[in-house]
């Protein structure tokens, strides 16, 4: 079998993702010996823009149509889309101003010249077109990234923790920042596959990683109340990485 | 005769950008810095947060600046409510800035400019017959890395940097076992500087330039200061940064351009070299010889080499920094007390591309009332046109093709990061 053509794209974000790839610093060489990157803007000139590809990366969320016609375009080449990151999987950080109106933003942020801007909400890859397979988090963990290509060279989909940070936070020992400390911890409702790194670190989980499946948003949510966090502040906290997605969505609601 | 250069997306950088050059019998019309990257409104979305998830929310602005953007945060936050903090705290995170000074640095002069010079499309084409130089750069690119992930607890989006100090005291042990590493790296730097030296340097924009960076504090190279040095001569406090960074909109660009007294500026690498020059020390002195980098320059391209310098130094300081806490002993501290109040505060530090600044306004419960943030590559974008239209000038003749390429090659020196300057002021 010939060497799988592979194009790995950035739409609207912080090049985290791309950036996680480049820091495989150990593995890059050897990964690029593996599958043959033939468009990755970001770290080549001279990209092949037209060829079929096996597999597309794609980081960021759609911001604008410029996003969304490049996305559409990507699609169209490759046999399979891997979204990288946060951003891409359920719109990340940019989605929280969606529930700000547009023209508002754009005249605020730019006055009169803004009106012009081509601005939509912040919204996941899969609000658009098919999503193959999902690397959550920010940035994305680059042995994921390693282990999701290993997987596709062998014909494979990988497999990626259906459990929550909470799981890897009790195996690590920590003290449990939500329980002892009556801190804002979303371990029990985010995906693992960081090591709970925050909570091993004192800080409590943030959601970076989005939504664990089945998450119980509401009873999360009762329990902070139960501390005495008010409405708007779980709200906030909850939303800040992944507030398009519906588990979120259904108990916090758009606003 | 007229002709349109136009390069649709600059490559080897990181965001969306394009750039537009209008020539009409030789005399150059029209220069354009496309910003296309899409916009996030950052600032508005700050809106009403509590001040601790501000920092680890505004990193995410950018990944590679995200040690900068994170330790600017927490400045901001901790002059607004008046927040000292430890000199052992002081002195890990100017260890966090010199780590992204390696990590950045090491990736743009390796993997993004070297492959212009040697004349492949990219690094891991140019790993084909350059394989030591790319290993080289890569192991750079790595300690710098392995150092972030000791300090910040993640390489990219640091979370253990919070408001008046550290979530988890970075661990003695993890910092003694870099030295060996950082002593390698530093070895091989200086083989990086003989081959970066045997290579010819362009010229392409040569123009007259307007430099700013932070003074450095304490009589050393660093990234960290009060003052604001333009090389006109004027000194800025950084609570003054408006002045200087006085900001307009123009259409064809989602980041606003910056122009001090009507006149674009530089700042970077180049700037803070030039601006901190008899503050330089050790190996990084040697380097600068040995690249021929005289100073003041004019030319852009001599940011390549101001960072090639500067990740000289970065290895070397982050040596020092770490035996003087090993020497003083690592202490477990309680955070400072943070009680939060409402006023302003503002933070700036020196990032891989430049001075950036953070200012915020609380209310009285330490919640956002507004934001701004100012990137080194917003600030970079008109001076960056003003050197299109200099080398466009001189090489109006060439074939639009190689026009553009010089034209790119010109982008990338700055190293611009355009994720980041598409930061949107909230007014």
């Amino acid at each position: 079998m010939s060497k799988p053509k592979v194009g790995i794209y950035g739409l609207t974000g912080c090049a985290g993702d791309q950036l996680a790839i480049l820091n495989l610093e150990d593995e890059l060489l050897e990964v690029a010996e593996a599958i043959q990157i033939i468009d990755f803007p970001m770290a080549m000139s001279g990209n092949d823009e037209k060829s079929p590809l096996d597999i597309a990366f794609v980081e960021g969320s759609v911001v604008n149509s410029h996003d969304r016609d490049y996305l559409k375009k990507i699609r169209q080449r490759a046999s399979l889309l891997v979204a990288i990151g946060t951003c891409a999987v359920w719109g990340g950080v940019p989605a929280l101003a969606n529930e700000i109106p547009r023209e508002e933003l754009k005249q605020k942020v730019y006055g009169p010249v803004g009106k012009a801007f081509d601005s939509i909400p912040a919204q996941p890859l899969s609000s658009f077109v098919k999503v193959d397979y999902s690397i959550p988090g920010c940035p994305m963990e680059k042995r994921q990234f390693l282990q999701g290509v290993a997987s596709l060279l062998h014909g494979d989909l990988p497999l990626l923790p259906t459990y929550a940070v909470c799981m890897e936070c009790k195996r690590k020992e920590n003290i449990c920042l939500l329980q002892h400390r009556n801190q804002l911890c979303l371990g029990p409702i985010t995906v693992a596959g960081c090591d709970a790194l925050c909570p091993s670190h004192a800080i409590p989980c943030q959601g970076c990683r989005g939504p664990v499946e089945e998450a119980n948003v509401a009873s999360e949510v009762n329990l902070f109340r139960e501390k005495g966090y008010t409405v708007e502040d779980i709200r906030k906290r909850l939303r800040a990485f992944a507030a398009p997605a519906e588990a979120i969505q259904s108990i916090v609601g758009k606003e | 005769m007229s002709k349109t250069i136009s390069v649709e997306e600059v490559c080897r950088v990181e965001g969306h950008g394009g750039i537009t050059v209008a020539i009409q019998n030789g005399e150059v019309k029209e220069v354009k810095f496309n910003i296309f990257e899409g916009a996030r409104f950052f600032e508005p979305l700050m809106r009403g947060r509590p001040y601790d998830e501000i920092a680890s929310l505004t990193c995410r602005i950018c990944a590679i600046c995200s040690f900068g953007h994170t330790i600017a945060s927490l400045q901001a936050t901790e002059d607004a409510f008046g927040v000292k903090v430890s000199p052992q705290t002081q002195k890990l995170r100017d260890l966090m800035m010199q780590a992204e000074m390696i990590e950045s640095h090491a990736l743009h002069v390796f993997c993004l400019v070297l492959p212009d010079l040697l004349g492949y499309p990219s690094a891991i084409h140019m790993a084909a017959e350059h394989r030591e130089a790319v290993v080289m750069g890569l192991g750079l690119k790595k300690i710098g890395n392995t150092l972030r992930e000791v300090l910040g607890g993640r390489a990219i989006h640091p979370c253990n940097a919070v408001v008046g100090g550290f979530g988890r005291l970075p661990s003695a042990e993890a910092l003694a076992s870099l030295q060996d590493p950082l002593k390698k790296a530093l070895d091989d730097s200086m083989k990086a500087v003989d081959l970066l030296a045997s290579l010819d340097n362009p010229d392409y924009a040569k123009s007259p330039t307007l430099y700013a960076a932070l003074d450095s504090r304490g009589g050393i190279y660093g990234y960290f200061g009060e003052e604001v040095i333009v090389s006109n001569g004027q000194r800025l406090d950084i609570r003054q940064y408006r002045k200087l960074t006085n900001e307009t909109t123009v259409p064809h660009s989602h980041a606003k351009h910056s122009l001090f007294s009507g006149k674009p500026y530089m700042t970077g690498a180049l700037a803070r070299l030039i601006l901190n020059q008899e503050k330089l020390s050790g190996l990084a002195v040697e380097a600068q010889k040995r690249l021929r980098l005289q100073l003041p320059s004019d030319n852009i391209f001599d940011n390549n080499l101001a960072q090639m310098v500067e990740l000289v130094f970065s290895l070397e300081r982050s040596r020092q920094i770490i035996a003087e806490l090993l020497r003083e002993g690592m202490r477990e501290e309680p955070l400072p007390p943070i009680k939060p109040r409402a006023g302003e505060g503002v933070g700036a530090v020196e990032v891989p591309r430049g001075t950036l600044y953070h200012r915020y306004l609380y209310d009285d419960q330490g919640r956002i009332l507004e934001a701004d943030v100012i990137t080194p590559t917003a600030q970079n974008l008109a001076n960056a046109e003003k050197d299109f239209r200099a080398a466009a000038g001189r090489f109006a003749a060439d074939p639009v093709d190689s026009l553009a390429f010089k034209l790119e090659m010109i982008a990338r020196a700055y190293d611009p990061c355009i994720s980041c300057s598409v930061h949107l002021i909230y007014l």
